[in-house]
């Protein structure tokens, strides 16, 4: 199974990265599985962060699901292995809208101070799961009421 | 916690690095954090049908749904629309 990064940073094309504002409006990183050749992804790494002048705030961050991508800048995933394929799965970054959200599907949800860097990894079997099914997957957002910089994050997933 | 599904590390400023377990919800993916000594009925429970962890969310619905099922049944779903050409 071959396993992909992807981050908002300022890679060639990445897009703009977009101001943090109190309600979720924009989106960081997406992933959602290909509208021609649908494969299950597994999440298994995320960090969070934000590059803005340091305050003391509160940043509230959430992953939900997703049954659409937004339409903006599409990056390609980068292999961890160079002598894996191009990754099929589709990731969107620095996106001003985020997709159509699945209601009440927030599945990772955390407030984190401003000042503060997040990092989750999954063990074995406890990964995000995303089905082989076309534009579905996840979306990381995040939203402050005080905090209006712009944030950093990394999603590495596998791809089965 | 025995066999965790996760783990989480906070970098705080002032250099304080905290640490928590984490699972991840066998019903719905939800992830769980564990927070040090806290009280299991937060943390959601233990289903009797499919012996995994869920979440609190999942406790209150009330019945075995594992997610691997509902990954499945989207699959099916999808296939047969795309099938039909729709």
């Amino acid at each position: 199974m071959a396993k992909y990064g992807i981050t908002n940073g300022s890679t060639s094309g990445g897009g703009t990265q977009q101001p943090t504002t109190a309600a979720y409006t924009g989106a960081i990183l997406g992933l959602s599985s290909s509208t021609t050749t649908a494969r299950r992804f597994k999440i298994y790494d995320v960090l969070i962060g934000t590059n803005g002048t340091p305050a003391d705030n509160f940043i509230e961050w959430d992953i939900s699901r997703i049954t659409a991508s937004s339409t903006t800048t599409v990056l390609a995933a980068t292999a961890l292995d160079s002598a894996d394929a191009t990754a099929l799965t589709v990731a969107t970054v620095n996106s001003s809208t985020f997709g159509t959200i699945t209601s009440g599907s927030n599945v990772f949800y955390i407030g984190v101070n401003q000042r503060a860097s997040y990092r989750w990894v999954a063990a074995p079997g406890g990964e995000l799961v995303a089905p082989a099914t076309s534009s579905n997957g996840f979306q990381l957002r995040a939203r402050s009421a005080a905090y209006t910089g712009t944030c950093t994050g990394t999603l590495n997933f596998e791809e089965q | 916690m025995f066999r965790p599904g996760g783990y989480l590390y906070s970098f705080d400023p002032g250099g304080i690095r905290q640490e928590s377990d984490t699972f991840s919800c066998a019903h719905c993916n939800r992830i769980v954090i564990v927070r040090p000594k806290c009280d299991p009925a937060d943390l959601g429970g233990m289903c009797r049908l499919c012996v995994k962890m869920i979440c609190p969310a999942c406790v209150d619905i009330g019945f075995c749904d594992p997610f691997e099922k509902k990954l499945e049944r989207e699959e099916k779903s999808y296939h047969r629309r795309k099938i039909l050409g729709l």
